[in-house]
């Protein structure tokens, strides 16, 4: 599946989808030369094109793993240590394997008032994983979120780019079958 | 008042300064001495990051990062008013959170800009009641090693790689209370000049691995030397202990090598004085070569060396200039024509953010004086005629034979080390090696340079001038002495235009130009 898109949005598309298409290379195939064509594009200088590269390559593999590092280091002139060093400071590009299903748990204030602890620990012991490790079977990863903007319908849970709202601990095991049923997408 | 110039007061002192200088430097000058940390002279970048310089100048209504602030015409300064000392305490408090505090089996204790600020500022005992955060170590070049945990990321490290070296492959990697120091994984920094990163860091946490646990700061002992691995002429401080090098620091010499020195200059001196080191005169009876006296041995050379007769010579380019003055008074004497000097070349590496500092084609730190002194370079050791005379001075004769000048009549070998081709020699006499003896060097750019003495040669070996001073008095009594190294530079000197109005207490430690440079040839 390539989806088609347009260079305004090319750095704001969601930060993670989970393993779907994994590579690689980041920058062979025509919708890898296309998107760091168009993020270079968007800048004055390529250094600028680093997070919008970052980003795509998780958005392909699901995390940013050291040799997509080297990839876009390559790509943009940069020198891969420069790329590591990027990509560690923002928590939210994954440094590990996500896993096929990425769940995170919101346990900001509004969230954490309505349980969000529990729901964390609930998630925890429905896949048998520890916090941001990816269980064994490689289908779930399971960490806390800061604040994911739905606090009118706490607890939030996000599982890759999908939104779950409402979830309690009981519930839990309807999301996983839910995900489970509608494969990774 | 000129215009390029700026007149401040900082604690009470007023003190005029160029236009454009930071008050920290202005602070320097007017003797007061801001603690600071990611700020370092050699260093263009200033981020401003450690927040250790705050000062408060008067009218403005926060204090201030002393390091970026450029001095301005009738500021006030107080670099020790209340409120910036509370503001350092914090500072150091906060650096202290996650810190080992393991001093004691630190290799920058004693030398460590933590340490004395938090002596000099810090409280006794931290309120910080939390678990301490555990970085480990990594190691960072092939001889770098790096202790997260001591970093307290003032960034000198990176700032001097990517500004001066220019190699952006050190970086901090994680960020906050987190951040570490790191090259990409699996790589390791690979620069000719990255040993400065350990100079620049002002804490323990990157460390030279040959230094690791080697010695402690307070046990060296200390020498202003010259660095002895290429012609550029490094300024470099020996540190001894027990009679053996552990580690050699660039010395700030701003026309020379700034605050900076490569790798293979560091290696150098530690490497120079190892294997089979020369330590007694040697004298050839028979078949043997037989340890004597110095007196011995001198009084033996000056009966029977064959005084005027002629023959071949060859000296190395890492004598100091008194030696390879002394020694051409000593060639001139055997009736020898000039001799010749092997020079043993490299690929140059430059320093793109300081561009005077090169590691020079010329791996030996005096050809210029060599050529000074008129002796010229050649590619062989040369080979004397059956019966002629043969001196060869400093040259290791690495690639020689152990028959080299068995013909030769008569074979004076004046070195550091026992070699294969000093084997036919008639007579042996110990030199002392690089950093056992006071000097000077000319570099590529006709700067002479004192060095001096770090420890002490192996058993009885001497400096090179003093050897040959002792036996030329002995054949021509009325010679005047060369009682120290003063005095062989003024007589050097005196005999050398190109020194003149040079004397070795008017070099002092930053050096001094030959007149007429361009009599210096052959230097790069």
């Amino acid at each position: 599946m390539t989806r088609k898109i347009h260079p305004a949005v090319v750095s704001a598309q969601p930060f993670q989808v989970a393993n779907l298409r994994p590579t690689d290379r980041l920058f062979e195939d025509e919708e890898g030369r296309d998107r760091l064509e168009k993020a270079i594009s968007r800048y004055p200088d390529k250094r600028a094109a680093l997070l919008p590269m970052l980003a795509y390559a998780q958005e392909r593999n699901g995390w940013v793993s050291p040799e997509s590092m080297q990839q876009v280091a390559e790509a943009l002139d940069l020198t891969p240590a420069y790329v590591n060093s990027v990509a560690t400071f923002y928590t939210m590009y994954n440094k590990h394997p996500t896993g096929r299903h990425m769940i995170q748990v919101c346990t900001c204030v509004a969230c954490h008032l309505c349980g969000g602890e529990e729901v964390f620990e609930a998630f925890l012991e429905a896949t048998g994983t520890v916090p941001g490790a990816m269980s064994e079977d490689g289908k779930y990863v399971v960490m806390e979120a800061e604040c994911l903007g739905a606090c009118g319908f706490a607890t939030a849970v996000q599982v890759n780019d999908r939104y779950f709202e409402n979830v309690t601990p009981e519930t839990v095991g309807e999301v996983l079958a839910r995900l489970e049923q509608d494969g990774g997408e | 008042m000129s215009e390029h110039v700026v007149s401040l007061t900082v604690d009470g002192v007023e003190v005029k300064v160029p236009a454009g200088t930071p008050v920290i430097q202005a602070a320097e000058r007017a003797g007061s001495v801001v603690p600071h940390y990611c700020y370092h002279p050699g260093i263009p970048s200033r981020p401003a990051q450690c927040r250790m310089c705050l000062v408060e100048i008067e009218g403005q209504p926060k204090l201030q990062p002393s390091c970026v602030m450029i001095a301005q015409e009738g500021m006030i300064v107080h670099t020790q008013s209340e409120q910036a000392l509370e503001a350092r305490r914090s500072v150091i408090e906060f650096l202290l959170l996650n810190h080992p505090l393991d001093c004691p089996i630190c290799d920058a204790a004693g030398q460590c800009m933590l340490q004395d600020y938090a002596y000099e500022t810090g409280q006794l005992s931290s309120r910080y009641e939390e678990p301490k955060l555990v970085l480990g170590r990594d190691r960072i070049a092939e001889d770098i090693l790096y202790f997260a945990d001591r970093c307290i990321i003032c960034t000198r490290c990176v700032r001097f790689m990517e500004d001066i070296a220019g190699d952006n492959s050190l970086v901090v990697a994680q960020r906050g209370h987190k951040a570490y120091i790191d090259t990409f994984p699996g790589q390791e920094l690979e620069h000719a000049f990255r040993g400065n990163i350990v100079d620049v860091c002002p804490v323990g946490a990157l460390v030279h691995e040959d230094f690791v646990f080697k010695a402690r700061a307070w046990d060296m002992d200390t020498a202003p030397g010259i660095c002895a691995g290429c012609s550029q002429g490094c300024n470099i401080e020996v540190n001894v202990k027990e009679n053996q090098v552990v580690r050699v620091k660039p010395r700030y010499n701003a026309d020379v090598n700034g605050y900076w020195m490569c790798d293979e200059g560091r290696r150098h001196l530690v490497m120079a004085n190892r294997g089979l080191r020369l330590d007694v005169p040697m004298i050839r009876r028979g078949d043997v070569l037989e340890a004597v006296t110095w007196s011995e041995a001198i009084e033996w050379i000056a009966a029977s060396a064959p005084w005027g007769a002629g023959g071949v010579a060859v000296v190395h380019p890492g004598e100091s200039n008194e030696t390879l003055f002394a020694l051409r008074e000593l060639i001139g004497a055997l009736g020898i024509a000039g001799g010749g000097y092997r020079m043993s070349r490299g690929e140059e590496v430059e320093l793109p953010g300081f561009p005077r500092l090169k590691l020079r084609q010329d791996r030996a730190p005096n050809g210029a004086g060599a050529e000074l002194f008129g002796f010229s370079e050649t590619d062989a050791v040369p080979v004397p005629e059956a019966g002629q005379t043969l001196l060869v001075a400093g040259d290791r004769l690495l690639d020689a034979g152990s028959d080299y000048g068995a013909q030769a009549g008569f074979y004076v070998y004046l070195g550091t080390h026992m070699t294969e081709g000093a084997s036919s020699a008639t007579v042996i006499l110990p030199l002392a090696g690089a950093g056992e003896a006071d000097g000077t060097y000319v570099n590529f750019d006709g700067l002479v340079q004192r060095f001096h003495q770090a420890m002490q040669p192996p058993g009885v070996a001497r400096p090179g001038w003093m050897v040959i001073d002792r036996l030329l008095r002995e054949v021509e009594p009325d010679r005047p002495p060369m009682r120290d190294v003063a005095a062989a530079f003024g007589s050097m000197a005196a005999a050398t235009p190109e020194l003149e109005g040079l004397s070795w207490r008017g070099l002092g430690l930053k050096g001094g130009r030959t007149a007429g440079r361009a009599t210096v040839t052959g230097a790069r």
